[in-house]
C-alpha cells in the first residue's frame, strides 16, 4: 500500500510547481472536470481542492486550463451532453465523476473517438477507453484488520459496525474485514450492526447489542462516520474502551485527541480524501504528458495516524471530513504502483 | 296529411332531463321535398327535437324513418348514413382544423390518397354553390376566419354529398351570424335544395326567415306542438300569439299589480348596453328583469356591470358593490372540493378574518346563519358542496351573495335545473331582500319568474330594445319585442 | 410579400433555432463541422422522439407526465431484454450464480422476443391509459403522474442497478457515420416528415387533431372518441418507445433513472415548436425544432460558461423569450 498519510498539501504543490518546468509540454492543454453532483460536504470538499490545486497549476503555466463543471440536475443525460460539448469546446482531458458506471459509455466513447482523454474517478465509468481511479474498499477494510494485528497481536473479540445494507461500499468494506479476519485467526468477529454511517444511529445501534456481548471487546471496525457514535456507546454502559477505527470524520478526530491528551488512547482513521479529485486532475496531465499509464488506478486512503492527529483536525473543519490535495508526485507514485 | 310518406315520422315522442320534460309527446312528420319552419321560445323543445332526430340520444315513442321503426337503433352514424345532416346552433367545427380537413371530418369516405384535394374541392364546391363570392379557401384554417365564415363552411358542409347522401338538413339559428346577403343567399339555397327533393327543417327566431322559406310551420311550447300549419296561413303576429297563448289570460289577471318604480329612491345602477339603445336603471330596492331571447347580450351586460363595480368601465356607473350569483353553477359557481360553508364564505373573508388568517368561529356563524335563513337543508355545513341538491347548491351561491356587503346582486339565470319548491323559496327571500333596499338585476328565460321584477327590460342584439313595467309586462309583448325585427 | 402572422409563427420556431445556431458558431467555431453536429445533436434524437410523443398526447388535450420515466423503462428493457432474453437480467443471472438455474439457458430464456413482447406491453399499457382517461374522465396529469411511479419500478425491477448492455443493432445504428450529412440530423429529418406524415397528413390525422379542437363535433360527426384517445396514447407509447431504444443506443447500458428530465423537456419542446397545450393546435415539425432547440440551449449555456446553477434558469429564459415573441405575434394577429 502506498502511505500517503499527512503529505501536507502546500508542499504537494511547491513540489508540483517545481517540476512545472520538466512539464512544460502539457502548457497548451485545457482539462474540464465534469461533475455530476455538488450537493454534500464531500462534493464541496472535492471541488474546492480541485480549485485550490488546479489554479496554481494554470498560472504557472502547467496546463492552460482546468475547469471544473457541474450538472444541475444530477441527470444522466445531462452529463452526457455536458461531456459532449466539452469535447466541442476543445478541452483535452475530461476528467469525470460520473452519474452513473453505465450509462455515460457512450458519451465517454465520442469523447474518446475525438481524441479526448477521459480520466474517470470516485463515479467510474466502465467504458474501456476511459481510465478509472477506483477506491479499493475492501482493501480499506483489510487495512483496519491489519493495523489492530500490530497493535494488538494476542488478538480478542471484535465488534463491526457495518454501513448501510444493501450498498456495494459496506459490502466491500466488510468483505475485507472478514478476509483480514479470516487471515488473522486471533481476531473473532463476535457482533455485527449497521450504523448506516451515522454517528447517532451507530450509537443506538451499539448500543443495543452491547448487553449480549462479551466483556472483552478489544476493538471496533468501522467504515466511517460511526466511530464517535460507538465511542459514546460504550461510554453509556461503563465499558472498557475498546480501540474504534475512525473514519476521519472531524467529530471522530476530535474525540480522540481528547482520549489522546486525557489517557494516551491510540487508533487510527482512514477514509477517502475528496481531495482525490486532484489525483485524477494529475493523472490525466500525465496522460496528456505522454506518460504511459495503465487504465486501471487505486485511489490511495488517507489515513491518519497517531502522530499525525493533531496536525489534520487542525486542517478539517467542523462537521467536515479530513481532507488532502494530491501533487503530481503522489500521481506518479499511483501510476507506479498499479503498473507492478 | 296525405301523399308520398314521409322520409321522417315521429310519433308521441317524449324525452326527460331529469326532473326537466324537455318534450311532452311531439308528433312530427317530414317529407323529402318540404322545408318546415320550426319556432318557439327558448326551452320549447326544439334543440332537443334536433338532437334526437341527429341521433344524439334517444327517447321514448316511436320515430320511424322511411316508414321502418329505428326505436333504439337510431346513433349518430346511423342518422348520418340515412343522410340526416344538422347545423347545430353552436359551431361544431374543429378550429384548429382547416375547412378541407373538417370535411373530411364529416365524411368517412374521404380517405386514402389525395383525401385532401378531394376535400377541398367537395366543400368549395358546395360553398360556391350555397354562397358564391364567399371568399374562403379549403387550406384556410377555421380559427381563423371570422364567426360568419365559419357559419357558412358549416352550412356549406352540411349541404355537401359524398357516398352519404345529404336528404334532411336540419338548421339551427343559421343565420345568427350571417348578414342580410349571405342570409338571403343560404334561404335561396334551401328553396333549391327542397324543389330538389332535399328535406329540410329550418330553426329561427326570425320569423320574417321563417315566413319566407317554410312550407310549412310547426310552433312549439313548453315540449309541445301548439300549432301546425302551412306557411301561407301564419302571418308574424299569428305566429307570436302562437308562440305566447297560455301567457295572455295570466298577464291581463296580473296587470292589475302595480310595480313600484324606484321614483326618487336613489340610482344604483345606470348602464349603457353594448350596442346602445336605452340605458339601463335600477334604483335601490329594485328588482329589474332582463329578458329577451337568450344570447342576446345580457349575460354580458352582467358581467360588465360586475366589472364596473371594481374598475372603470365606459358608460357603466355602479354603487354600493356588486355580487354575481352564476346560473352555471359547475363552471362559474361553486368550488366543488369546497365545503358548504367554505363556499358560501368565500366573497366575505375580508370581513372574517382575524389578522391575516380567516377566523374559522365567524366563517361558521356566517355559514350557519345563512344555512338558517335560506334553508339549506344539510346535516352539517362542513359537508362538501357537492353532497347538496342542485337547488342547495344554488342556495349556497345566493346566500354567498347576499352575506357580501353589496348592494346590488346580478343575476345570471340562476334558478336553472331547480326545483319549483326551492324556486318559490328563493323567489320570497329576493323580495324580502329587495324591501330591505339591496338591488336586483336579473336575468332570466322564464316568463314566470320577470313577473316577480318591478320593471323589465328586453334586449334583442346586444341592445335593450323595450322597457316595459309590471303593468305593461305579458308574455305577448315580450315575445313581440324580442323578435321585431328591422325593417 | 409581407408574411401574414400565422406564417410567421409558424416560422419561429425555426427562427429561433437559426438564431441560437448562429450564436453557437459565433462562440464555438469548432462546432460548424460533422463532428460538431454529431457531438451537440446525438442526444436531440431521443429528446424529438419523446417529445413527438408528448405531442400525441398534448393533441388530444391530455398531458404526459410519465414519459420521463417511460423511456427509461424501455432503455432498461433494451440493455438487458432486447439484448439477450431473459437471461440478461441481473436477476437470472444472480441466480444462476446461485445455481438455482443452469449455466446454459434455454432457448426461451434467451431470445430477444421477449424484449418486444416488453415493448409491445408498454403500447398497449399506453393505450389503456387513453381509454381509461376517456371512460373514467379522469384527468391525465393524475394518472400519468401515477404511471411515472409505475414504470420507474418495473425499470428498477428490471435493472436495480445501472448496467445491461444496449442490442448491437442499436449501438451501431446510433453511431452510424453517413457521409456528408450527420446522423443526427437525418434522423430529425426523417422524425419530423414521418410524424407530420401521420399527424398533418393523412386522413384519420384530421380525426384526430380535430378530437382535439372541438371533441363534441367529431362525436357528432359519428367518430369514436374512445377510439381516438386510444390512438393518440399508444402513438404517444409507440414514439416514446422509439425515444427510449435511440437513447440507449447512444448510451450503450439502460438506468431507470436516465430519462427523468425527458418529461419537463418534451413538454416544452411541444410548446416551443408552436404547439398549444390545449386546442389540438400542434406541429410535428415544430416539435422537433423544439427539442433541437432545447438541446443546443444546453450547448449554447455551456460554451457561454454560464455556471451550471444558472443553466436551468437561462433554459427558462429562451423559452419565455421565444413565448413572448409568440404572444406579440399573436396580438398583433388579433389587432388586425
Amino acid at each position: 500500500m502506498t502511505r500517503l498519510a499527512g503529505t501536507v498539501s502546500l508542499l504537494a504543490l511547491v513540489a508540483a510547481l517545481g517540476a512545472g518546468t520538466a512539464l512544460a509540454d502539457t502548457k497548451d492543454k485545457k482539462i474540464a472536470l465534469s461533475n455530476n453532483y455538488a450537493g454534500n460536504s464531500w462534493r464541496q470538499a472535492m471541488l474546492r481542492s480541485w480549485d485550490k490545486v488546479t489554479k496554481p497549476a494554470v498560472e504557472a503555466g502547467i496546463v492552460a486550463a482546468a475547469d471544473p463543471f457541474t450538472t444541475a440536475e444530477n441527470q444522466v443525460t445531462e452529463q452526457a451532453a455536458q461531456i459532449q460539448n466539452l469535447v466541442l469546446q476543445g478541452y483535452n482531458a475530461i476528467v469525470l465523476n460520473a452519474a452513473s458506471p453505465d450509462a455515460l459509455n457512450g458519451a465517454v466513447k465520442e469523447a474518446c473517438d475525438a481524441g479526448v482523454t477521459v480520466v474517470s474517478f470516485d463515479g467510474i465509468v466502465t467504458e474501456p477507453c476511459a481510465w478509472r481511479i477506483a477506491v479499493d474498499f475492501k482493501q480499506m477494510g483489510k487495512d483496519e484488520v491489519l493495523y489492530l494485528k500490530d497493535k494488538i497481536p494476542a488478538g480478542g473479540n471484535v465488534l463491526e459496525i457495518r454501513g448501510l445494507a444493501g450498498v456495494f461500499v459496506d459490502d466491500e468494506i466488510s468483505k475485507g474485514i472478514h478476509e483480514g479476519v479470516a487471515e488473522n485467526p486471533q481476531f473473532k468477529i463476535v457482533g455485527s450492526v449497521h450504523g448506516d454511517w451515522d454517528q447517532a444511529k451507530a450509537q443506538a445501534a451499539v448500543a443495543g447489542i452491547l448487553p449480549s456481548l462479551p466483556d472483552d471487546i478489544v476493538a471496533v471496525v468501522t467504515q466511517g462516520g460511526d466511530g464517535y457514535g460507538a465511542a459514546q456507546a460504550f461510554k453509556a454502559a461503563g465499558r472498557k474502551m475498546p480501540t474504534i477505527i475512525m473514519g476521519n470524520r472531524q467529530d471522530e478526530l476530535a474525540w480522540w485527541k481528547e482520549q489522546k491528551d486525557a489517557n494516551g488512547y491510540e487508533t487510527m482513521s482512514v477514509s477517502i480524501a475528496p481531495g482525490v479529485s486532484t489525483l485524477a486532475f494529475w493523472v490525466a496531465q500525465q496522460i496528456l504528458d505522454g506518460k504511459e499509464v495503465p487504465k486501471d488506478l487505486v485511489v490511495p486512503f488517507l489515513r491518519i495516524d497517531q502522530g499525525t492527529l493533531e496536525k489534520s483536525l487542525e486542517t478539517t473543519e467542523k462537521g467536515g471530513v479530513a481532507n488532502v490535495e494530491y501533487s503530481a508526485e503522489d500521481a506518479q507514485k499511483v501510476v507506479d504502483a498499479a503498473k507492478k | 296529411m296525405t301523399g308520398p310518406s314521409p322520409f321522417i315520422r315521429l310519433e308521441d315522442v317524449r324525452k326527460s332531463f331529469g326532473a326537466v320534460r324537455a318534450l311532452q309527446g311531439v308528433d312530427l312528420s317530414c317529407s323529402a321535398g318540404e322545408c318546415i319552419g320550426l319556432v318557439g321560445h327558448n326551452g320549447a323543445g326544439k334543440s332537443t327535437l334536433m338532437n334526437l332526430l341527429a341521433g344524439v340520444f334517444g327517447a321514448e315513442g316511436r320515430m320511424a324513418i322511411d316508414g321502418e321503426d329505428v326505436g333504439g337503433r337510431h346513433t349518430v352514424a346511423s342518422a348520418q348514413a340515412q343522410g340526416i345532416r344538422c347545423v347545430f346552433q353552436e359551431l361544431s367545427l374543429c378550429p384548429n382544423l382547416t375547412v378541407a380537413e373538417n370535411a373530411r371530418v364529416m365524411h368517412r369516405a374521404l380517405k386514402g390518397f389525395g383525401w385532401r384535394k378531394r376535400a377541398g374541392a367537395l366543400i368549395t364546391a358546395k360553398l360556391d354553390q350555397v354562397f358564391p363570392g364567399h371568399g374562403i379557401g379549403a387550406s384556410d384554417i377555421v380559427g381563423d376566419l371570422p364567426i360568419a365564415r365559419r357559419q357558412m363552411v358549416e352550412i356549406a358542409r352540411a349541404f355537401t354529398v359524398t357516398d352519404a347522401p345529404a336528404r334532411l338538413v336540419i338548421l339551427d339559428e343559421p343565420t345568427s351570424s350571417l348578414d342580410a346577403h349571405q342570409a338571403s343567399q343560404l334561404l335561396a339555397y334551401v328553396r333549391r335544395f327542397v324543389a330538389e327533393g332535399g328535406a329540410v327543417v329550418l330553426i329561427s327566431h326570425l320569423l320574417g326567415e321563417i315566413l319566407a322559406a317554410a312550407d310549412r310551420v310547426v310552433v312549439m311550447k313548453d315540449g309541445r306542438v301548439v300549432a301546425e300549419r302551412p306557411a301561407s296561413e301564419f302571418t308574424r303576429s299569428s305566429l307570436v300569439a302562437a308562440m305566447g297563448t297560455v301567457a295572455r289570460e295570466e298577464a291581463e289577471e296580473r296587470a292589475a299589480v302595480t310595480g313600484r318604480r324606484g321614483g326618487d329612491a336613489p340610482t344604483r345602477v345606470r348602464a349603457r348596453a353594448a350596442a346602445g339603445g336605452v340605458d339601463l336603471i335600477a334604483h335601490r330596492g329594485e328588482i329589474v328583469g332582463l329578458a329577451g331571447l337568450g344570447g342576446q347580450g345580457q349575460s354580458e351586460m352582467l358581467i360588465r356591470i360586475f366589472d364596473a363595480a371594481r374598475r372603470t368601465v365606459p358608460g357603466i356607473t355602479v354603487e354600493g358593490g356588486s355580487a354575481l350569483v352564476a346560473g352555471d353553477r359547475q363552471t362559474d359557481g361553486v368550488f366543488p372540493l369546497w365545503s358548504i360553508a367554505e363556499n358560501i364564505t368565500i366573497t366575505s373573508l375580508n370581513r372574517l378574518k382575524r389578522g391575516i388568517l380567516i377566523d374559522s368561529g365567524k366563517t361558521d356563524a356566517m355559514a350557519e346563519d345563512w344555512k338558517a335563513r335560506i334553508g339549506i337543508r344539510t346535516p352539517d355545513i362542513h359537508n362538501p358542496i357537492l353532497s347538496l341538491s342542485g337547488g342547495n347548491q344554488q342556495k349556497a351561491l345566493f346566500a354567498r351573495a347576499l352575506g357580501s356587503t353589496a348592494e346590488t346582486v346580478l343575476m345570471d339565470d340562476p334558478m336553472r335545473g331547480v326545483d319549483i319548491g326551492t324556486k318559490q323559496e328563493v323567489y320570497g327571500m329576493i323580495r324580502a331582500e329587495a324591501e330591505r333596499g339591496r338591488t336586483f338585476l336579473w336575468y332570466t328565460t322564464e316568463m314566470d319568474e320577470l313577473k316577480h321584477c318591478d320593471h323589465v327590460y328586453v334586449f334583442r342584439d346586444q341592445r335593450i330594445v323595450a322597457d316595459l313595467s309590471r303593468a305593461e309586462l305579458t308574455e305577448e309583448r315580450v315575445l313581440h319585442a324580442s323578435f321585431e325585427e328591422v325593417a | 410579400m409581407r408574411l401574414t402572422a400565422r406564417q410567421l409563427r409558424t416560422l419561429l420556431p425555426a427562427l429561433s433555432l437559426v438564431v441560437l445556431l448562429a450564436a453557437i458558431f459565433y462562440l464555438q467555431p469548432r462546432a460548424m463541422s460533422y463532428v460538431g453536429f454529431n457531438l451537440m445533436l446525438n442526444l436531440a434524437i431521443p429528446i424529438a422522439l419523446a417529445t413527438v410523443a408528448q405531442m400525441c398526447v398534448i393533441t388530444v388535450n391530455d398531458l404526459d407526465l410519465s414519459i420521463g420515466t417511460y423511456v427509461g423503462f424501455v432503455a432498461c428493457v433494451g440493455a438487458t431484454l432486447l439484448s439477450g432474453g431473459m437471461g440478461a437480467l441481473p436477476v437470472v443471472k444472480e441466480l444462476q450464480a446461485s445455481g438455482a438455474l443452469p449455466a446454459t439457458l434455454p432457448w426461451i430464456m434467451q431470445t430477444p422476443l421477449v424484449g418486444v413482447v416488453a415493448l409491445v406491453f408498454g403500447i398497449a399499457v399506453y393505450a389503456a391509459l387513453g381509454a381509461l382517461i376517456h371512460w373514467r374522465n379522469l384527468p391525465s396529469i393524475v394518472v400519468t403522474l401515477g404511471m411515472s411511479f409505475v414504470w420507474l419500478g418495473l425499470s428498477v425491477l428490471i435493472l436495480p442497478v445501472p448496467g445491461g448492455q444496449a442490442p448491437a443493432f442499436l449501438r451501431s445504428l446510433m453511431t452510424l457515420k453517413p457521409a456528408y450529412i450527420p446522423f443526427p440530423i437525418i434522423a430529425a429529418i426523417v422524425i419530423a416528415i414521418l410524424a407530420n406524415l401521420l399527424l398533418m397528413h393523412t386522413s384519420y390525422g384530421a380525426v384526430l387533431r380535430g378530437a382535439g379542437g372541438n371533441p363534441k363535433a367529431i362525436e357528432r360527426a359519428g367518430w369514436s372518441l374512445l377510439k381516438v384517445k386510444m390512438t393518440m396514447f399508444a402513438l404517444a407509447g409507440f414514439f416514446g418507445m422509439l425515444a427510449g431504444l435511440s437513447l440507449v443506443g447512444l448510451t450503450t447500458s439502460g438506468d431507470a433513472n436516465i430519462a427523468l428530465r425527458y418529461t419537463l423537456l418534451s413538454i416544452a419542446g411541444v410548446i416551443l415548436g408552436g404547439g398549444e397545450f390545449v386546442g389540438g393546435r400542434i406541429s410535428p415539425v415544430g416539435a422537433v425544432i423544439g427539442a433541437v432547440t432545447l438541446t443546443l440551449a444546453g450547448s449554447f449555456l455551456s460554451f457561454m460558461r454560464i455556471s451550471p446553477d444558472w443553466q436551468i434558469g437561462a433554459q427558462g429564459a429562451i423559452l419565455i423569450i421565444v413565448l413572448a415573441a409568440r404572444t406579440l405575434i399573436d396580438r398583433a394577429e388579433r389587432r388586425r
